[in-house]
């Protein structure tokens, strides 16, 4: 295995590819689209972020991969291709999930099983997901353990999870998801709800373990300040949509979609002299309402007719950079 | 846990005390053993006789204290009817009432469980809205009619059981049913919405994103932490069977346990016996529910030691 690059460039090899996912929510008023017609793609050794905010489809997005949609919700079209394999497949999903790729979520209060112990949790999960026997679960237990920063690995496995700390739990469900090895881990809002110094403790962390194992990272978060931390490369959802991907550098030197910069311009920064924040105006899109063109209309300083009648399609602007907005026509090739 | 185990005990103890001084309360005060189990013609020189032999006539405190310190040692007073000790004649009896408990609470668990994981597993689909029928059914169906009719069904038709008195294991069939199947019932239904409600919880989303099955999901992760909810309402059940269900079920069965012993008491007018028997099953009330507060303790590390 080649070392790490940091700059996520180089020669990656292609893991996951989402194409046109869609994913409904019937409600009283019509089907809801939680994700509409996303496309994302995830290399080897990649950090990548998806960015939006709460309500923008990105949870949804995250157990999708994993062929996962909770009830009452359904994928109604598009695709997710693991290795090239059809993860929405049951079969297939059933030998990936877990194994080649893991998730972690945002509640690690509540993402823990109440009743069992830490060591029951991370033995259930080697002995039945990974294969290992005897002797050799606790002591990958105690090296998952540690991996993940816990003092005391042998107390800590008679522990429940009550009995620990909110970054305790997460550092606990990072070892639970990386017991079989996995490829790819997502990362769902990891650092939602935990103290700062805690929050930045997890990312290092994960940083770090992605790193050291090769692991790829989607990092799911409404957080800007974690993307701009954690990832080689992001990717801004809105209503269910990707309006704008790009290097994290660019991103931050120069976003494209009127909404990426506003969410940028709605975040303090410690390196630029500004008295004043600015928000987005409006509100987010209730998404039973269903705009047939561009969902970031309503809000948007700059819209023409044109917006209003359909949504824009997401285009190359230059390399590796991608906006899905008429005010910025790419290379109309 | 000792010292937690110690205060359930006093406490239940306590709550022991209070029921059975209020049955002395109701025995002694509301009505009068001696005229009860008189004829309605009896003079009141008879009354009076009746009084001074069974030491009616003397104070009340007195009584009281003879009562509880009799409740003591087991002593319950002495039955008219029978003229033999009362709690000898309940206790004889009790072991024929808790089989048939047992074998109750063995129908509704075996049933309930399985029948509320395999309704959640099958959520809006037709395992599920059949459980609901046969849910709805037991519930609605008084148990005197659904031990009549597994009489009817099983006993006189088809004859594979006896139609009454508790023979062995084959006897205690029916008994069972009749008293076990409303209680798994509600059981099912209530084991089917927490396992629906857990299934949606972020500890289950995990285990079936880390690859486990939606059956092991249901009975590994998910049952567990229902089960603290699931045993406190068998306890529910449990003390409905003691105090309503046996009583009815072994008269329709002929089945010789405390719950019949109890309305012969009553048809012969001797309240000696009647309290006795309210105090035995009172207690095995208190009993229940002191086992359902362990239980709960042992599945979950979270129940308040205080």
């Amino acid at each position: 295995m080649s070392s790490t690059n940091s700059n996520g460039e180089a020669r990656q090899e292609r893991l996951l590819e989402i194409k046109d996912l869609t994913v409904g929510f019937p409600t009283r008023d019509g089907v809801v689209l939680g994700v509409d017609g996303l496309t994302l793609n995830v290399g080897s050794h990649e950090r990548l972020g998806v960015v939006g905010e709460s309500g923008s489809g990105k949870s949804v997005m995250g157990l999708a991969i994993l062929g996962m949609v909770l009830p009452p919700g359904r994928i109604m079209g598009g695709s997710v291709k693991w290795r090239g394999e059809n993860v929405l497949d049951e079969t297939v999903a059933n030998r990936v999930r877990g194994r080649e790729i893991a998730m972690i979520f945002q509640d690690p209060m509540v993402s823990l099983n109440p009743l069992k112990t830490v060591g029951a949790q991370l033995r259930e999960l080697l002995r039945r997901r990974a294969g290992l026997e005897g002797a050799k679960i606790r002591q990958r237990s105690l090296e998952l353990l540690e991996m993940v920063g816990i003092a005391n690995p042998q107390d800590r496995l008679k522990s429940y999870a009550f009995e620990l700390s909110g970054g305790m739990r997460q550092r606990v469900m990072i070892a639970t998801a990386l017991a079989c090895e996995p490829t790819l881990l997502i990362a769902d809002e990891p650092t939602t709800g935990l103290d700062v110094t805690i929050q930045d403790q997890i990312l290092t962390l994960l940083h770090d373990l992605s790193t050291e194992l090769g692991v790829s990272v989607l990092m799911i978060t409404h957080d800007l300040g974690v993307v701009a931390q954690f990832c080689d490369r992001v990717q801004v959802m809105y209503a269910g949509r990707i309006v704008e991907r790009a290097p994290i550098a660019e991103m931050f030197a120069d976003p494209q979609h009127p909404y990426s910069l506003g969410l940028l311009q709605s975040v303090p920064r410690v390196d630029r002299d500004e008295s004043e924040l600015s928000g987005i105006p409006g509100e987010p899109l209730d998404r039973a309402q269903f705009p047939p063109g561009c969902a970031f209309e309503p809000r948007c300083g700059e819209s023409h007719d044109v917006c209003r009648q359909s949504a824009p399609p997401l285009v190359k602007i230059a390399e590796r950079r991608w906006v899905a907005c008429y005010n910025r026509p790419g290379d109309q090739s | 846990m000792l010292r937690w185990l110690a205060k359930r005990i006093i406490a239940a103890a306590l709550v022991v005390f209070v029921v059975t001084s209020l049955v002395f309360v109701v025995t002694h005060i509301f009505t009068d053993p001696a005229t009860v189990s008189l004829p309605l013609e009896a003079t009141e020189e008879h009354r009076a006789q009746r009084r001074a032999a069974l030491g009616l006539d003397r104070p009340l405190s007195t009584q009281y204290w003879d009562f509880v310190s009799g409740l003591v040692v087991g002593d319950l007073g002495e039955s008219f009817w029978q003229s033999q000790p009362a709690s000898k004649l309940v206790l004889e009896r009790l072991p024929a009432t808790l089989k048939l408990v047992a074998g109750a609470t063995v129908v509704t668990v075996l049933l309930a469980a399985p029948l509320g994981m395999l309704a959640a597993w099958w959520e809006r689909r037709f395992a599920d809205h059949a459980v609901l029928g046969f849910s709805m059914a037991a519930i609605s169906a008084p148990p005197f009619w659904i031990g009549y009719l597994l009489i009817i069904v099983f006993a006189v038709q088809l004859g594979w059981v006896p139609t009454f008195g508790s023979a062995g294991f084959v006897s205690l069939i029916l008994p069972s049913l009749a008293i076990g199947l409303a209680s798994a019932g509600r059981l099912s239904q209530m084991t089917r919405r927490g396992i629906v409600e857990e299934l949606r919880k972020p500890y289950a989303v995990t285990a079936l994103s880390r690859g486990f099955s939606r059956s092991y999901t249901i009975v590994h992760h998910t049952f567990r932490n229902v089960a603290s909810g699931f045993v406190t309402m068998t306890g529910w059940e449990l003390t409905r069977m003691f105090t309503g269900y046996t009583v009815v079920i072994e008269v329709v069965f002929a089945w010789p346990g405390v719950g019949r012993l109890a309305i012969h008491a009553i048809e012969n007018r001797d309240l000696i016996l009647v309290q006795a028997a309210v105090v035995v099953l009172a207690t095995l009330v208190v009993v229940t529910n002191l086992l359902v507060d362990i239980a709960r303790r042992m599945i979950d590390p979270r129940v308040d030691l205080a």
